[in-house]
């Protein structure tokens, strides 16, 4: 058998590899993502005290400790029993728009857009955020900066921190935000809204008006029929920070929607041999193997998955943008892997509208933003919905507050099954006969890529890029071609 | 001339977290100084040139694996190492973002004023809050470097200068 190594996974969080298995006449027999991912996060968080998880568990993640923060903090409301008030449920859900439009920003612009906007086929050295600009134009670069700016700031100024906040507390937050900053807060938000239609508009404009690339959207390529799961708000809309878990059918229909403490009557983890990633599935349909359909209990969360068990968006202008998405590509689900990022650009859109909405929202400067937890701690779950999936935190606790049980089931690893079922797909559509070029490769990653994925992201060190080194063997082991670029 | 001083790295991660170390014993030494900052931070590429934007010069440290001995310190240009940050879904590497900023209009330091400083780490793959012994031996020789790159002891001719 033949073995097609892909090493790393450019432009990928942390650090992967896919290996991609030949058979005797050179056609993929198999596909899979390998991650060399820090492990041991569960473990040894258990012994310590339950508030510290909000801080910990931000640690995991350099690009989405908000996440991780707030699905901590939100578990630590169950555990030691207490409810926050609206100001500091609107504080938060502000804190986690701007986090959102800010992240979303970033993956559009850095990695799915070079992919998009410059084609698949762009040469390799110019497929980067600098080929970006110079295809879009100059202003692009400084609008993404701003942007990054905006969001960054003001997540420091609410959160505490830039990077990894310091202010989700049982029961509510450590501080509130006073009127001038409220203004800020507001101002920038619709300079926000602007630069998401704009985003939008790159996508009409360059994106969707050419055949070529919608072709590559809407072909079977790219096509896995699963189900979905996604955070909904009381009218069924994509809530971000709060709400029920929706899963519906690969034709659409809901199967489950239940609050996030019950996720283990619905969830399961498949434990396979060759990877320490566990593999999430749909306990009620039962764990068929790398495969989609009906029948088989492999999920996608993912920004597309997202609108897929929603009923739409609860702001007026990503509605809009929700609804001609589906009429453009043919009504709901949308099962098209690539899709994935314009169903990112809706939520950027739905992230900013929000962020507007509630620092306009009378109570969002009230000075009731905790509640003093006076209960016994026990168990608690909390869930967010990350950027890159639904993100669930299971603690429980003694009398004392320190943790006796911490389960983590991160938005990446929901989508582990089905980032393998597309590698495969594609490069099961793109080798053909042991014919490789890196074009083709490019495509396997863009598969990839598509879930944003973020594994193992809790470390960087020196030196960083490395080269995209793709290795042919023949039976025998032998190298038959090496194939590198850097990306 | 200011001059900015950027430690990287994972507290919770061994080795990776000695850039942060370093930092630490940088900004005691460095208390009271106006014309350099000491700072944390997480990321390489994009957020690292944001950081640097209105310095005049930049000192990053961060840890490295090259295959050198453990606590081993190298000197790198931007050009020779981007971390590994760059290779990023949310990123890019430190030149391409350096790059991009410069497009956006922002001022940041040349790259010839720009210097990485990396400690060749033993472990980065394990969660520890203490950095193996020849890389936790090597901080105190990395905080008395950067302090050296910062002043530099006037060479003979310009010590006559001075004395003259």
């Amino acid at each position: 058998m033949k073995r097609i190594s892909i090493d790393p996974i450019t432009r990928l969080e942390g650090h992967g590899k896919i290996d991609i298995f030949l058979d005797e006449q050179g056609d993929v027999a198999n596909a899979y993502v390998q991650i060399p991912e820090l492990r041991g996060f569960e473990k040894f968080c258990v012994g310590r005290q339950a508030e510290d998880m909000p801080n910990l568990t931000a640690r995991i993640c350099g690009v989405c400790p908000e996440a991780h923060h707030m699905a901590a903090t939100k578990a630590l409301d169950r555990m030691f029993h207490v409810d926050p008030p609206p100001t500091a449920k609107k504080l938060r859900e502000l804190f986690y728009s701007i986090f959102y439009a800010t992240d979303h920003t970033t993956h559009f612009y850095a990695l799915s857009g070079p992919d998009f906007v410059l084609g698949p086929d762009a040469p390799a050295a110019e497929r980067n955020i600098l080929g970006v600009v110079k295809k879009v134009g100059m202003d692009v670069a400084g609008k993404v900066l701003k942007m990054r700016h905006d969001g960054h700031s003001l997540i420091k100024m609410i959160g505490g921190r830039a990077v990894h906040p310091n202010w989700g507390l049982p029961g509510g937050v450590s501080r509130g935000i006073d009127e001038s900053q409220r203004q800020e807060i507001e101002a920038r938000g619709l300079e926000a809204v602007e630069f998401a239609k704009f985003s939008l508009k790159i996508l009409d404009d360059i994106v969707l008006a050419n055949k070529t690339y919608v072709a590559l959207i809407t072909g079977d390529v790219y096509l896995h029929k699963t189900y979905n799961m996604g955070m909904v708000d009381a009218n069924n809309c994509t809530n971000f920070y709060d709400g029920k878990i929706r899963i519906t059918s690969p034709s659409g229909k809901e199967v489950a929607k239940y609050d996030c403490a019950e996720y283990r009557d619905h969830i399961a983890e498949r434990v396979e041999p060759w990877t320490y990633l566990k593999f999430p599935y749909l306990k009620k349909i039962g764990w068929k193997g790398l495969v989609d359909g009906e029948d088989s209990g492999v999920y996608k969360a993912t920004p597309l998955s997202r609108c897929n068990v929603a009923e739409g968006m609860a702001t007026p202008l990503a509605n809009a943008e929700y609804k001609r998405m589906y009429e453009t590509l043919g009504g709901k689900p949308i099962h098209h892997t690539l899709a994935t990022h314009w169903a990112r650009l809706v939520e950027l859109l739905y992230a900013a509208e929000r962020w507007v909405e509630l620092a306009r929202d009378p109570e969002i400067t009230g000075k009731e933003y905790r509640t003093l937890p006076t209960a016994t701690p026990t168990e608690g779950v909390g869930c967010v919905e990350a950027p890159r999936g639904t993100l669930t935190h299971h603690y429980a606790a003694d009398e004392r507050g320190i943790l006796t049980m911490v389960n983590l089931i991160v938005g990446t690893t929901n989508n582990n099954a089905p980032i393998c079922m597309s590698v495969k797909k594609a490069a099961q559509k793109l080798i053909c006969k042991g014919n490789v070029n890196q074009g083709l490769l490019n495509m396997v990653e863009m598969a990839f890529r598509a879930y944003d994925p973020c594994f193992g992201c809790a470390t960087h060190n020196l030196p960083g890029q490395m080269p995209l080194e793709v290795t042919l063997r023949g039976p025998d082991g032998a190298v038959i071609e090496k194939l590198s670029q850097y990306m | 001339m200011s001059t900015l001083i950027i430690g990287l790295g994972n507290p919770l991660v061994t080795d990776d977290s000695v850039g942060l170390r370093v930092a630490a014993g940088l900004r005691e030494r460095l208390a009271g100084r106006s014309d350099v900052a000491v700072v944390d931070d997480y990321w390489g590429g994009l957020r690292l040139m944001e950081q640097m934007v209105g310095y005049d010069r930049a000192i990053v440290i961060d840890a490295i694996c090259s295959g050198a001995k453990p606590g081993t310190i190298h000197h790198l240009a931007t050009g020779d190492l981007p971390t590994q940050r760059s290779a990023s879904s949310h990123d890019m590497t430190l030149p391409t973002a350096l790059t991009f900023g410069r497009q956006a209009g922002l001022r940041l330091p040349e790259d010839e004023a720009i210097l990485l400083v990396g400690i060749e780490a033993e472990d980065i793959l394990n969660f520890g809050e203490t950095c193996t012994p020849a890389v936790a031996a090597a901080v105190s020789l990395a905080v008395a470097d950067v302090l050296a790159i910062l002043d530099p002891i006037p060479q003979p001719e310009e010590a006559g200068a001075l004395i003259a």
